[in-house]
């Protein structure tokens, strides 16, 4: 049997309960789906953490372990060259359809139509700067059954890839990617413990996301001595987050904030808001 | 063999056997149109990057832009010493006159110059897996994206030679709407030195004296076959059906 929750766990549980429902209140959000986990306390909680949301960019989390599920064996390797070509093939119809170079993250991308670029460095481009462009090209090369393949081996349902991005005939017929809180916090824990293809390539994989660009989600939360490797998520109606905090004197904790809210809403901290709370949660536990 | 260019001919039926299964030599291909085409046999020699920058096949295009291809290519056949059909000579002598008519670089695509039948953007027979045709992605500064800049560089090309078969604008299949493709069709180069009766698809056993030497390392034929008294040729006589 395990051991009954110590009191102040219990307490803490609560009030993470009670602010949470107070940020989707503040912030008018549609929806909302939480999951952490944290290696310290062993603490594992949960917010509407089955629901389904839009993937939006943390789908660049799967198509980066599909990568290193095919380098791991000995299929494809990290400078392996890629033809950057901006030429995609819808999977509705198999209609071709061009990324909008105005719209992707990374346009500095684009100066690189006709030559190569390595399998590494899209992957590096694909988490960093989230380049659209980039996580096409690696899809192309994987296909998204291979994808899907490495997620179900290493046990992470509650993530859905299904096509590339941008792909507006897919969106239109309704197929999209899709995630949920507690699938994307086992894909979190997956690299955190370093079981995603081995530890080696777990460190790799997760020292790409500590360069991510983008720090007003869950970083944006955090003291400045905090270290984050994660994944952002936005499109015009989600603002998400999933990441790996990194503080000192402690384990790392998992985090993954799914918003959902109307789509003339101003986007606002809400991801940030989340973030701090829970870090103020587990601080408190950890006097 | 001959070397032009500093390069070494080769018989693809002399390579080794991973190379031979991926480059086919003269096996026939079909091409989108149900029609059969025998594919290239004599192949440039490539022992390096290097020697691939430094070889020039006209005075402004190196062998090296007509070999950049990426994953898509066999991983075999991205090492060096790599292979293209001698043929690719011609398609620089004609390029180098387009080069001239316009006056600026033409930038050949990635996956746009040879393309082995492993590629795995050869799903029919292509004049790529001959080394004659060409994608070009960016004329000068001009980055070929749009109707415009693509139909006025292919008028270009038309007008300059009949020779060239070019690939209208378009986004189906059979059209180009990203890049400029050019070729000469299903152009083979035969090595001066080669006499017409090596174009035949080679026999079961071997009836000629260089099949003879080769019998153990192709096809799977038996190391131990003889040939009859009256086919056996030596390598230096002058050869004759029997």
């Amino acid at each position: 049997m395990r051991p009954e929750p110590a009191p102040s766990i219990a307490r803490a549980e609560n009030s993470l309960y009670s602010s949470v429902l107070a940020i989707r209140e503040r912030h008018g959000l549609e929806r909302l789906g939480i999951a952490f986990w944290d290696s310290e306390t062993t603490l594992q909680w949960a917010y509407n953490a089955d629901e389904y949301f839009h993937a939006a960019s943390t789908m660049k989390l799967a198509v980066l372990l599909g990568v290193y599920r095919q380098v791991s064996r000995g299929e494809l390797t990290l400078d392996a060259p890629v033809h950057v070509r901006n030429k995609f093939r819808s999977v509705v119809n198999d209609q071709l359809y061009m990324l909008d170079f105005d719209r992707d993250a990374d346009p500095d991308l684009y100066r690189n139509l006709g030559r190569t670029m390595t399998v590494q460095q899209l992957a590096y481009a694909m988490i960093t700067t989230s380049s659209n462009f980039a996580t096409n090209l690696l899809v192309d090369v994987l296909g998204v059954s291979t994808i899907q393949t490495a997620l179900s081996e290493l046990g992470i349902d509650g993530v859905k890839v299904v096509r590339g991005v941008e792909d507006q005939a897919a969106f239109d017929a309704g197929i999209n990617n899709e995630v949920t809180a507690s699938g994307l916090l086992k894909l979190l824990r997956v690299l955190a413990e370093g079981k995603a293809y081995g530890e080696e390539a777990s460190a790799e994989m997760v020292k790409i996301l500590h360069d991510q660009r983008f720090k007003g989600g869950i970083p944006a939360g955090l003291p400045q001595a905090a270290r984050v490797a994660h994944k952002t998520g936005n499109i015009a109606t989600v603002h998400h987050d999933a990441g790996i905090v990194y503080l000192e004197n402690r384990k790392p904790y998992a985090l993954v904030i799914l918003t959902q809210f109307h789509s003339e809403a101003p986007r606002g901290t809400a991801v940030a808001d989340v973030s701090r709370d829970i870090y103020e949660c587990l601080a408190s536990m950890n006097p | 063999m001959e070397k032009e260019f500093g390069l070494k001919v080769v018989d693809a039926f002399d390579l080794d056997a991973e190379v031979r299964s991926l480059l086919r030599p003269h096996e026939m291909a079909e091409d989108k149109h149900g029609r059969q085409h025998r594919l290239p046999r004599y192949f440039y020699e490539v022992p390096s990057h290097e020697a691939a920058k430094d070889i020039r096949l006209t005075w402004q295009f190196g062998l090296n832009e007509f070999l950049l291809v990426d994953l898509k290519e066999a991983q075999r056949l991205r090492n060096y010493p790599r292979y293209v059909p001698c043929a690719v000579r011609l398609l620089a002598f004609y390029l180098q006159r387009l080069r001239e008519a316009v006056g600026t670089p033409l930038h050949i695509a990635v996956n746009g110059g040879y393309r082995s039948p492993a590629h795995k953007l050869s799903l029919g027979a292509t004049p790529h897996m001959w080394g004659t045709a060409v994608d070009l992605y960016r004329v000068g500064s001009v980055v070929l994206r749009d109707q415009n800049s693509i139909e006025t560089y292919n008028r270009v090309a038309e007008e300059l030679s009949d020779d060239w078969w070019v690939m209208p604008y378009g986004h189906e299949i059979g059209k180009a709407d990203d890049h400029m493709h050019l070729d000469l069709g299903y152009v083979t180069v035969v090595p001066r030195e080669i006499k017409e009766d090596r174009l035949e698809v080679p026999q079961q056993v071997p009836r000629f004296a260089f099949e003879e030497r080769r019998r153990g390392d192709r096809r799977g034929w038996p190391t131990d076959t003889k040939l009859p008294e009256g086919e056996r040729i030596d390598a230096d006589a002058p050869h004759s059906e029997s």
